[in-house]
C-alpha cells in the first residue's frame, strides 16, 4: 500500500474532522499571536536587557524588575485604582445591565428587537469614537455643563471631564453591552411558566425577580462579569482619553513604560501582574458563579 | 377563612354555592374570538375536566381563572366573589403546569415550601407542613433532591404537593400528565384522582384526551370553538352526546346516514332507533354496539366486507365496507368466531342495543 504523502494525509484529516486536527488552525494562531508573544514578554520581565538602536544586544536573567515592582507604592496605587475601577465598572454594569436584560425577557417581540439592536449598535461603533462622544457631553462647554447652565443650575462649569468619574462613566457605557448580551442570552432561555408558578403561589413580581429570575440568571452574571472585569481592568483607551492622560490605571502604565520611557523589561512585569490579578480576580468569579449554580452539577437522573 | 364577603344564600335552600362559577366569559386575542361567551359551574369537591382539542379555548379558560390572563367580558366568581380585580399571586387557586415548572435551583423541599415562605409562614411551621404534604404524594426522603434528580412522576408529585400545601380552594391542571409515558399516564391518573377525592379538593382539569376526561372527572366539560357544547357526567356525555361533535369526539364513533319519519330511523338490519327529528339524520352507532359475525349464502340483511383488522390486546377492530361504500368500525372482544374472519370476508352486522344510538340532523 502506497502511503499518501503527509500533506495530503494531513487535510484528509482536517477535512474528516476527527480528533483535534479541526482545531489546528486555530491552535496555530494562537501560538503565534499569544503563545510567542507571551514567551517574550515572560523573557523581557524576568531578565536584564541592553538595548542599542532599537535591538536587544544583551540579556540576563535577573528578578530585579518584579521585586523593584512589588516594592513600588506606585504600583501599590496605580494596581488598586485599576482593580477599584474595573470591580466598580462590573458592579454597574450589572446593576444596570439586569434590568434591561428583564425588560427582555418580559418584553414582546418588539421590545426585544428594539433591546437586541441598542444593545449590539454600540459595539460595532469604535469604542475611540464612543470615548470621544463622552468627551463631547462631559467636557467644560459639552451638553450636560451647557445643560445645567442654561437652566441656573450651576453657574460655571462642572469639572467632569479629565476626573475619575469622567473616566467611570464612560467605562460602564462602553462595557455596558458585554454584560446585557450573556444575561439576554441566558434569560432568553428561561421558562415563563416558572415566573407564573412562582405568582400562583403567592409571590410578587418583585420576590419573583429576587427568588427565581436572579438565581437562573448567575450563569450569565458570572459571564458578563468576567468579561467586563477583564477588559475594564485592561482598558487602555477610555482612562487615557476621558482621564486626560493624567489618570493612571495598570494597562496606561505599561503603555507609558515601553512607549516613552523604552522601558521593556518594567513595562513587561507591569503586564504580568495586570495579567496575574486579572486571573486572580476571575477565579475568585468563577468560584462565586460555581457556587451560585451548584443546582445545574446535580447528578442527573 | 373569612366570611365577610360571601354571600348568603338568601332562602338557605340545599343547593350547595358553586365553588367556581364562570358567566359568559369572553377572551379576544388580536380579533380571534378564543372564549366566546362561556359559562360553567364547579361545585364542591368535583372534579370537572375540560376536554377539547387544542384550540378549543380549554388553556384559556384555565389561564382566565388562575388569574394568568383576563377576560374581556364576563365573570368569574370564586364562592361568590368576583375574582377579576385579585391579583393573580392573591387567588386562592393551586395551578398545576403541563411542564410542572418546578423552580430548578430549588430542592424538592424548598419548591414545596416557596408558598409558604412567600406567605411569611414561620419556618418551624414551613417544616412541619412541607413534611406532610411530601408523605401525601409519598415522595418523604426526597427532601434535598433537585427537580432534575427526579423521574417525570416524582417531579409532578412535587408540583401537585406545592400546589396542596396551600390549601387551595381550586385546583387547576393544565394538561399534567402529558409529559409522561402511556403507561404511567394510567396508573397517575388513578393515583391523582384517589387524592384529590380524598382531599374533597374541587379541581378544574384540562385535557385534549377524552379517555384521560372519562377516568379523571366527575364531570365533563366538552368545549369547541370557545364555548361549552356538552357538560355533564362521562357517562353521559359518552351515552348522551349532546351533538354528532361531542359523540365524535368523547368515544369513537360511526356515523350512519339516514331517514327519520314518524319518531324513528329504521337501520338495514330491521332495528329502529328513536328520534324527535323528521327527515335526514346521521345516526350515531358507537363500534362496541355492533356486533359482527360471518355472513350465511342466504342471509339477509346488513352486509359489507372486511377492509381491514386489527388486534387491539383482548379486542379486535374491523373496519366494514358497507354495500353503499360507507365504512363502519366495530369493535368486539376477540374469541374464536371473529378469529375467523378475514380481511375480504362477507360479514353481516347487526346492532346490539338501537336504543343506545342517538340520531342527529345531518349538517
Amino acid at each position: 500500500m502506497t502511503r499518501r504523502p503527509l500533506l495530503l494525509r494531513l487535510v484528509d484529516e482536517l477535512l474528516s474532522g476527527r480528533g483535534i486536527w479541526p482545531a489546528v488552525p486555530a491552535i496555530v494562531v494562537l501560538v503565534v499571536v499569544a503563545v510567542i508573544p507571551f514567551g517574550v514578554l515572560l523573557s523581557l520581565g524576568f531578565s536584564d536587557i541592553v538595548v542599542s538602536r532599537g535591538v536587544i544586544v544583551s540579556q540576563e536573567l535577573s528578578l530585579r524588575h518584579l521585586t523593584t515592582a512589588l516594592a513600588d507604592p506606585l504600583y501599590h496605587t496605580t494596581f488598586r485604582r485599576s482593580l477599584t475601577l474595573a470591580l466598580t465598572t462590573t458592579f454597574f454594569c450589572s446593576l444596570l445591565g439586569f434590568p434591561v436584560a428583564y425588560l427582555f425577557l418580559i418584553g414582546g417581540p418588539w421590545v426585544r428587537r428594539i433591546i437586541l439592536v441598542l444593545t449590539i449598535a454600540p459595539i460595532l461603533t469604535s469604542g475611540i469614537v464612543r470615548t470621544y462622544a463622552w468627551i463631547v457631553i462631559l467636557g467644560g462647554r459639552g451638553v450636560v455643563n451647557a445643560t445645567l447652565m442654561e437652566f441656573g443650575l450651576i453657574s460655571q462649569p462642572l469639572r467632569i471631564i479629565n476626573t475619575h468619574w469622567a473616566v467611570l462613566i464612560g467605562m460602564v457605557q462602553i462595557h455596558l453591552p458585554i454584560m446585557i448580551l450573556p444575561l439576554i442570552a441566558v434569560m432568553s432561555r428561561h421558562d415563563s411558566r416558572l415566573e407564573e408558578a412562582s405568582a400562583n403561589l403567592g409571590a410578587s413580581r418583585l420576590a419573583t425577580l429576587r427568588t427565581i429570575i436572579l438565581p437562573l440568571s448567575v450563569p450569565g452574571l458570572g459571564t458578563g462579569a468576567a468579561l467586563v472585569f477583564t477588559l475594564s481592568y485592561t482598558t487602555f483607551v477610555v482612562p487615557q482619553l476621558l482621564g486626560g492622560g493624567n489618570y493612571l490605571n495598570a494597562a496606561t502604565m505599561v503603555y507609558e513604560q515601553v512607549v516613552y520611557s523604552l522601558e521593556w523589561s518594567k513595562g513587561a512585569v507591569t503586564a504580568m501582574i495586570l495579567m496575574a490579578t486579572c486571573l486572580a480576580v476571575l477565579l475568585v468569579f468563577a468560584w462565586l458563579t460555581h457556587i451560585g449554580t451548584r443546582w445545574t452539577r446535580v447528578a442527573q437522573r | 377563612m373569612t366570611t365577610a364577603a360571601a354571600p348568603i344564600p338568601a332562602t338557605g335552600t340545599a343547593e350547595a354555592a358553586p365553588v367556581v362559577a364562570i358567566r359568559d366569559a369572553v377572551k379576544r386575542f388580536a380579533g380571534l374570538t378564543v372564549l366566546d361567551r362561556c359559562s360553567l359551574v364547579a361545585q364542591e369537591g368535583e372534579i370537572l375536566t375540560l376536554l377539547g382539542s387544542s384550540g378549543c379555548g380549554k388553556t384559556t379558560l384555565l389561564r382566565c381563572i388562575a388569574g394568568f390572563l383576563t377576560p374581556d367580558e364576563g365573570e368569574i366568581l370564586i364562592d361568590g366573589r368576583d375574582t377579576i380585580p385579585v391579583p393573580v399571586n392573591r387567588r386562592s387557586v393551586g395551578v398545576v403546569f403541563q411542564s410542572y415548572a418546578l423552580f430548578p435551583h430549588l430542592t424538592v423541599a424548598k419548591n414545596v415550601g416557596y408558598g409558604l415562605r412567600m406567605r411569611g409562614v414561620p419556618a418551624a411551621e414551613i417544616g412541619r407542613r412541607v413534611a406532610q404534604a411530601l408523605q401525601t404524594v409519598s415522595l418523604t426522603g426526597f427532601e434535598e433532591r433537585y427537580p432534575a434528580q427526579l423521574s417525570g412522576g416524582q417531579q409532578q408529585r412535587v408540583a401537585i404537593a406545592r400546589v396542596l400545601v396551600l390549601e387551595p380552594r381550586v385546583l387547576l391542571l393544565d394538561e399534567p400528565f402529558n409529559a409522561l409515558d402511556a403507561k404511567l399516564r394510567g396508573t397517575m391518573q388513578m393515583e391523582m384522582r384517589q387524592l384529590i377525592k380524598r382531599l374533597g379538593i374541587t379541581a378544574i382539569f384540562v385535557t385534549h384526551d377524552q379517555e384521560e376526561a372519562l377516568t379523571m372527572s366527575d364531570r365533563i366539560a366538552v368545549m369547541r370553538a370557545g364555548r361549552i357544547e356538552q357538560l355533564d357526567t362521562p357517562e353521559a356525555v359518552f351515552d348522551r352526546p349532546a351533538s354528532a361533535y361531542v359523540a365524535d369526539f368523547v368515544g369513537a364513533s360511526n356515523f350512519w346516514n339516514g331517514v327519520a319519519s314518524k319518531g324513528r330511523v329504521v337501520l338495514p338490519d330491521g332495528q329502529s332507533v328513536p328520534t324527535a327529528l323528521d327527515g335526514e339524520v346521521r345516526v350515531m352507532l358507537r363500534p362496541h354496539n355492533v356486533l359482527i359475525e360471518p355472513a350465511g349464502a342466504d342471509q339477509a340483511g346488513w352486509r359489507g366486507s372486511v377492509r381491514f383488522r386489527r388486534h387491539v390486546g383482548a379486542l379486535m377492530e374491523y373496519e366494514v365496507e358497507l354495500a353503499d361504500g360507507a365504512s363502519l368500525r366495530v369493535v368486539a372482544l376477540r374469541d374464536e368466531t371473529l378469529a375467523r374472519i378475514n380481511v375480504g370476508d362477507r360479514v353481516a352486522l347487526r346492532l346490539r342495543d338501537p336504543a343506545a344510538c342517538i340520531a342527529f340532523p345531518r349538517a
